[in-house]
């Protein structure tokens, strides 16, 4: 008992470490995946955060705190993040994470909280009874992501198409994009086959695929092993086209999937061919500046999808941010409210990715704008209008 | 499901089993010898390809640092103990196996990383940078608590694992990699082609699973070398040191895995998580063996990766959950066929 | 100190604690939180690991059972989070035991992999199942409600969850104190003591795991109405490693190292969080899991019993009082002097192909004491594995007390009425003198898992402590009944071993080798309390080597060399048997 006692004094005494950031700054958390599972995909999150803190870092003439922290691919430490940061950081923002899972965790903190969470990964929490949401979700849609392919196969000729994915909540999230998109009269999906990023053959799975004899392959996997497949299938004599998401956008995919990911079709927002689009594209200026800064920061291009969002979701709370300080102080529940009001707010704003207008019937505010269809030929993507 | 089909499956089923059967032989090894479920096998595989597609791409890897510290730590850790023991004069000894060898390589690697090495002396490099990596772990890791009870020695064991994929994670980045081949030539077997990797695969498989079980059944060394885990207080009475044998059976340890991943790497995309996995999978079959018999583990570890395969055809979401469930009745049928001693009990 | 002050303190403690949301900052409270949810799983762990004995590494499937059960039903289903609580319960408990059933027989590491096993399982079957979720998990989950009040803020879960743990430590700790707890300290000593004792090892292990599940389908229902959000990955095979790390680290043996642990673990994650970033700014995340476990492996290889025994060494062991005499126990009939009480008829046994009994017949008569000698390896203590059901014989039959018991279990053979002692003494060096009494005295007490956890019990073991004291006073070793038994000399432990069967109140009392390691003082008292036991009815089957004490004492003599009985009677007729002088006694007599 007494060991009780003494413990949980000397425990009560560490437990009461905070720290305290100067009272005008404004304070934003930022919450990825920097190991695990999703690590790959939240790498190139704190890639776009980094370009593009370098991008602006104060506004309004106060300077933004950014504190960064690693959720290990795990959800629950999302939450437990989320309310860490709200709780002992006082943020008055926080952008986040790499997973669906953890960003559906998060915002379900963020509305319980009510403290604005600009979303980097797809959603889907139903939206609060009453009052407003406290987040919003930068990409496109996954059903969107599949719809643009999925019109792009149609487009080609295709009828059937087979589907591999990831046995995870991406993998999930394509296929039921890719059966809303079926109903809409775009390519019947003729199989739901499912592998994991460690797995060391996919044999079985394309057999079966194959068995099913579509026209062509929609490819739910993400990053490295989204090659997998396709090399698969190439091997097992399949000669139909690939199709993909913004996923494959990721330059171990293109080295391992080699001759067999030539001609791969993804869906993909602008920031990745901004030097092919033409000059009256509206991400065109935007891209080209994150592009630079993000080359300055990151000593490397920016040729995956995910970075951009990153820098959309900057780009968005500061537009808001500069709004906000006008009615509120940072720190207060008051600038909370005031940033959540200037998101919605703000509109047509345009963004590496897409044109943003945001309300408060739903997370998204991306429409068809947001995406192009780009091809891997030799290695490179290239536009295709 | 038609015969052309079920060909396939299985051709893919053994080309998957043959790499579970040279991480399996590793477990039983290691285990034989030293009672350590040694769980962190399979990083060290993945740490072998991913070294290796660091030289391919010109970069230093981050083992070379890695091993470097470890020498450095478990120099310290025996130099402390020697003169606790008062045996000074076995310093030079340790300043030799624990700083100077494992640093030959680290040097070596250090000074020729930048330029792209023919592909032979390549795999050189990286076999022989990654060999000390078992002894060192041994010495730093479990040498303070080798005479404990198998289940504490697994727990260190899993802990190790974790410190090794954040290592992997921190080293070589969260992407996957793929070595170029090795060799050039391919097959055509039951109506499939196989890689000539794939057979290089197959054949050392059957190749380590004789030498081991030759060498630990027939051999008077193997034979001492087994008699350690059986009983390390008798082991030593009878003039067989068991520090040594622990050494020895890490080393072997080390260069089967550095051999795995070699191999492994040209066929299959590893990440810095995947020897967890892949290990474990093995393991099922290394049970099979009993963790004792090696041509049992290799037959084992090819039905699990047969089992996997056709799993994966019935339903491929669930085919984890299948492969691992098989592992119950597999540990009840072996803990029915092998009769625990009594002197299990512990404290 | 002494009960008083500790009462004292104890409720300062609970009274500091239950203010905590009105003084603490509001972080604080959500990591008081945590700590408590993660502890009911780490106080499960200590019961099933640190004191059973059964290192399990799928604890957190069981927490992941309970959550999705309870998401499924109030989220997706809109019940009640209470009926939530219910039917994770029924559900966890009921795969608890399935599963149980499947492994529990496995011994030592095969049981560990086989929860590894399962707990993977579980875990990709999670993530498969589109009505929860998969891998997105269930999100909204609604906060549990004490009739209006909704407790939605940190602050006001906070009462729940370390409310209800305090009574689960409460009610495992009486638990422990109870014949329940005795019996599952016992587990840890093998099989094949449990089983002489009459215990249904099975049982006992069956009945630790489903409440270590049990525990853990509380954290899960806590876990998922505090974070209101399930996915698959909180609940798989690492977060079981860090829940059997979190019982280690506090010290599995002891209840509050579940505690100590989670907090020390959930602090220290929290802390790393902070710190590292400041070290080692552009790769903290990567880094963080390293540094946790390479603290853990340097923890492991220094204090491997955990944090609270480590600080115990420094604080004041309790002072136990001796218990008050109560009520005797009830007693067995002893049957009439004279008749036959066992009958061992053409017993053999082979091991592949060595014969080590082989075709022994001889009777134990009611109220006798029965000397078996011979050589070493003529196969003595396999036929008292047979008599006690420790091994099955391979051909004869063996009768006690009426009853064919040949293919009887050792259990149902102790039940009958059987005790024995080892040739290698099989105590429970941890535990006190009294307490490995107690250990025989099991059959005659009958408390279950609830009445003990709810301090039913008292009388019944009032009565059993007191019966303890009395056999070890019998034996001589009344006077420190709460010494470790580990400390005794191998006399005094054979001594206690005596007790210990005396406790169950035997018919037949089966001794290997009581005498060994005596000295002659020591062997005389032995004699006498032998002739004691004899004389109150007993019936006595022993194995010696001192043919002094033997023969001083026995009414007959079995002797058997190489498998097979040589000869058998009374003592003096025995000695003058020349094939016995020849292969055991030496020649002249």
């Amino acid at each position: 008992m007494r060991r009780f006692v003494l413990g949980f004094a000397a425990f009560i005494a560490l437990a009461f470490g905070s720290s305290a950031a100067s009272a005008q700054d404004i304070t934003v958390g930022f919450v990825t995946s920097l190991s695990g599972p999703a690590s790959s995909i939240g790498l190139n999150y704190e890639k776009g955060m980094n370009a593009a803190y370098a991008y602006q870092s104060e506004v309004g003439g106060h300077k933004i705190n950014l504190i960064k922290l690693d959720d290990a691919s795990d959800p629950s430490a999302a939450t437990e993040l989320a309310r860490k940061l709200v709780e002992q950081n006082h943020i008055d923002l926080m952008i986040g994470t790499s997973s669906a899972p953890g960003t559906n965790a998060m915002l379900t903190a963020a509305n319980e909280l009510k403290v604005p969470l600009i979303g980097i990964s797809p959603v889907n929490v139903p939206i609060p009874a009453s009052g407003h949401p406290w987040g919003i979700a930068v990409p496109q849609t996954p059903n969107l992501m599949v719809k643009v392919i999925a019109d792009r196969m149609k487009r080609d000729g295709i009828k059937t198409v087979g589907f591999i994915g990831f046995a995870d909540s991406w993998g999930d999230l394509v296929y039921n994009g890719a059966k809303a998109a079926e109903k809409n009269g775009d390519p019947e999906v003729t199989s739901n086959e499912r592998y994991s990023r460690t797995d060391t053959s996919v044999t079985a799975q394309a057999l079966k695929v194959i068995a099913t004899k579509p026209d062509a392959l929609l490819d739910g996997g993400s990053a490295t092993q989204a090659a997998l497949p396709l090399i698969e299938m190439r091997k097992l004599g399949f000669k139909g086209n690939f199709y993909g998401t913004p996923a494959l956008l990721n330059r171990d995919f293109i080295r391992i999937g080699g001759s067999a990911a030539e001609g791969v079709q993804v869906s993909a927002g602008p920031v990745l061919v901004t030097s092919q689009l033409p000059d009256s594209h509206f991400s065109k200026k935007i891209g080209t500046a994150f592009h630079e800064v993000f080359k300055k920061v990151n000593n490397a291009e920016a040729d995956d999808g995910f970075s951009g969002y990153s820098f959309d979701g900057w780009l968005i709370f500061l537009n808001a941010a500069k709004v906000a300080l006008k009615t509120a102080r940072p720190g207060t529940p008051e600038f909370h409210e005031a940033l959540m009001q200037a998101i919605y707010a703000d509109k047509d704003l345009a963004g590496v990715h897409a044109i943003y207008n945001f309300t408060p019937r739903s997370y998204y505010g991306v429409d068809e704008r947001s995406l192009v269809v780009v091809k891997l030929v030799n290695g490179k993507w290239v536009y295709q209008p | 499901m038609n015969s052309q089909i079920a060909a396939i499956l299985t051709m893919d089923g053994v080309a998957t089993g043959a790499i579970y059967v040279l991480i399996a032989l590793g477990f039983v090894l290691i285990f034989a010898v030293t009672r350590i479920i040694f769980v962190p096998f399979g990083d060290i595989t993945t740490f072998t390809a991913l070294t290796l597609a660091d030289l391919e791409a010109k970069r230093l890897p981050g083992t070379a640092s890695m091993i470097a510290v470890l020498a450095v730590v478990a120099t310290l850790m025996q130099v402390t103990a020697l003169l606790r023991a008062g045996a000074a004069n076995g310093i030079p000894r340790a300043l030799l196996y624990y700083l100077a060898l494992p640093l030959i390589p680290v040097a070596i690697v250090s000074a020729t990383a930048g330029t792209l090495l023919p592909a032979p002396l390549r795999i050189l490099f990286t076999v022989v940078l990654i060999l000390p990596l078992g002894p060192l772990l041994n010495r730093i890791v479990f040498w303070p608590i080798a005479d404990a009870s198998v289940l504490l020695l697994l727990i260190v064991s899993v802990a190790l694992h974790f410190a090794l994929v954040g290592m992997g994670l921190f080293f070589f980045g969260p992407e996957g990699v793929r070595t170029r081949g090795l060799v050039d030539f391919s097959a055509e077997i039951a109506g499939t082609v196989v890689s000539g990797e794939t057979l290089l695969i197959i054949g050392s498989a059957a190749f380590f699973s004789l030498l081991l079980y030759l060498f630990f059944n027939f051999t008077l060394y193997g034979k001492a070398l087994h008699a350690t885990a059986m009983n390390r207080t008798g082991a030593r009475l009878m003039g067989i040191r068991p520090q040594q044998s622990g050494t020895i059976a890490f080393l072997l340890g080390s260069l089967l895995a550095a051999a795995s991943g070699v191999l492994i790497a040209p066929v299959d995309t590893l990440f810095y998580d995947s020897g967890f996995l892949i290990g474990l999978k093995a393991f099922v079959g290394a049970i099979i063996g009993g963790l004792v018999s090696f041509p049992v583990t290799a037959i084992g570890s090819v039905f699990i990766g047969v089992f996997e395969s056709f799993a994966a055809f019935e339903s491929s979401p669930f085919k984890e959950v299948i492969v691992f469930s098989i592992l119950i009745p597999v540990l009840l049928w072996r803990s029915y066929s092998f009769v625990q001693p009594e002197d299990e009990a512990d404290e | 100190m002494n009960a008083r002050t500790t009462k004292l303190v104890a409720v300062a403690a609970v009274l500091a604690l239950f203010a905590a949301p009105y003084y603490m900052a509001p972080f604080t409270i959500t990591l008081l939180n945590y700590i408590g949810v993660y502890s009911f799983v780490a106080l499960g762990l200590v019961l099933l690991t640190g004191i059973a004995g059964i290192v399990s590494f799928g604890q957190a499937s069981f927490m992941g059972i309970a959550a999705y059960a309870t998401a499924w039903s109030s989220a997706l289903m809109g019940y009640s989070p209470w009926l939530g609580l219910v039917l994770a319960v029924v559900v966890t408990c009921t795969v608890a035991a399935i599963v149980g059933l499947a492994t529990l027989r496995l011994q030592g590491h095969f049981l560990s992999l086989s929860t590894i096993a399962w707990g993977l399982a579980l875990y990709y079957t999670f993530g498969n199942i589109a009505g929860l979720g998969a891998y997105n998990g269930i999100g909204s989950i609604p906060p549990v409600s004490i009739g209006a009040f909704r407790l939605a803020d940190s602050g006001q879960i906070f009462y729940l969850i370390w409310g209800s743990l305090l009574l689960s430590f409460l009610a495992a700790h009486n638990l422990l104190d109870s014949r329940m707890g005795r019996a599952m300290r016992a587990l840890r000593g093998g099989n094949t003591l449990v089983a002489s004792l009459g215990i249904n090892a099975l049982h006992i292990r069956l009945a630790t795991f489903v409440i270590a599940a049990l525990l853990a389908a509380l954290s899960g229902w806590l876990y998922a109405h505090m974070s209101r959000f399930v996915s698959p990955t909180p609940f798989d095979v690492t977060m079981s490693i860090v829940f059997l790390m979190m019982a280690m680290i506090g010290g599995s043996g002891y209840l509050l190292g579940a505690l100590v642990g989670a907090a020390l673990i959930t602090l220290l994650k929290n802390w790393i969080q902070d710190i590292l970033p400041l070290i080692s700014p552009g790769s903290s995340g990567q880094l963080e899991i390293v540094v946790f476990s390479v603290l853990f492996i340097v923890f492991l290889q220094r204090a491997r019993d955990g944090i609270v025994p480590y600080v115990a060494q420094w604080l004041p062991a309790p002072r136990q009082q001796k218990p008050l005499a109560a009520e005797a126990m009830p007693r067995r009939a002893q049957p009439e002097k004279g008749g036959v009480l066992m009958t061992v008829d053409a017993a053999s046994r082979h091991f592949g192909g060595l014969v080590a009994v082989n075709n022994v017949s001889f009777d134990v008569h009611a109220n006798e004491i029965l000397a078996l000698i011979g050589p070493n390896g003529a196969g003595k203590t396999t036929m008292f594995n047979l008599i006690t059901g420790t091994l099955r014989a391979s051909a004869g039959h063996i009768v006690f007390a009426g009853k064919d018991v040949t293919r009887a279990s050792a259990c149902a053979i102790a039940r009958a009425g059987v005790a024995r002692t080892f040739q290698h003494v099989k105590l429970r060096p941890r535990m006190s003198l009294i307490d490995n009494v107690l250990l025989g005295a099991y059959n005659r007490t009958r408390a279950g898992l609830f009445a003990s956890a709810l301090r039913l019990d008292r009388p019944e073991e009032y009565r059993a402590r007191s019966e303890a004291i009395r056999q070890l006073e019998r034996v001589g070793l009344g006077d420190r009944p709460y010494d470790l038994a580990g400390n005794l000399p191998l006399g005094n432990q054979r001594l206690l071993e005596i007790a210990r069967a005396l406790a169950a109140d035997p018919v037949l009392l089966v001794l290997d080798e009581p005498a060994a390691g005596l000295r002659r003082q020591e062997k005389l008292k032995l004699t006498e309390l032998l002739r004691t036991l004899r004389a109150e009815g007993l019936s006595i089957l022993l194995v010696e080597h001192d043919m002094d004490f033997v023969m001083a004492l026995v009414d007959r003599v079995v002797v058997m060399d190489f498998g097979c009985k040589l000869c058998e009677g009374a003592p003096e007729i025995v000695c003058a048997d020349a094939r016995v002088q020849e292969a055991y006694l030496g020649g002249v007599a």
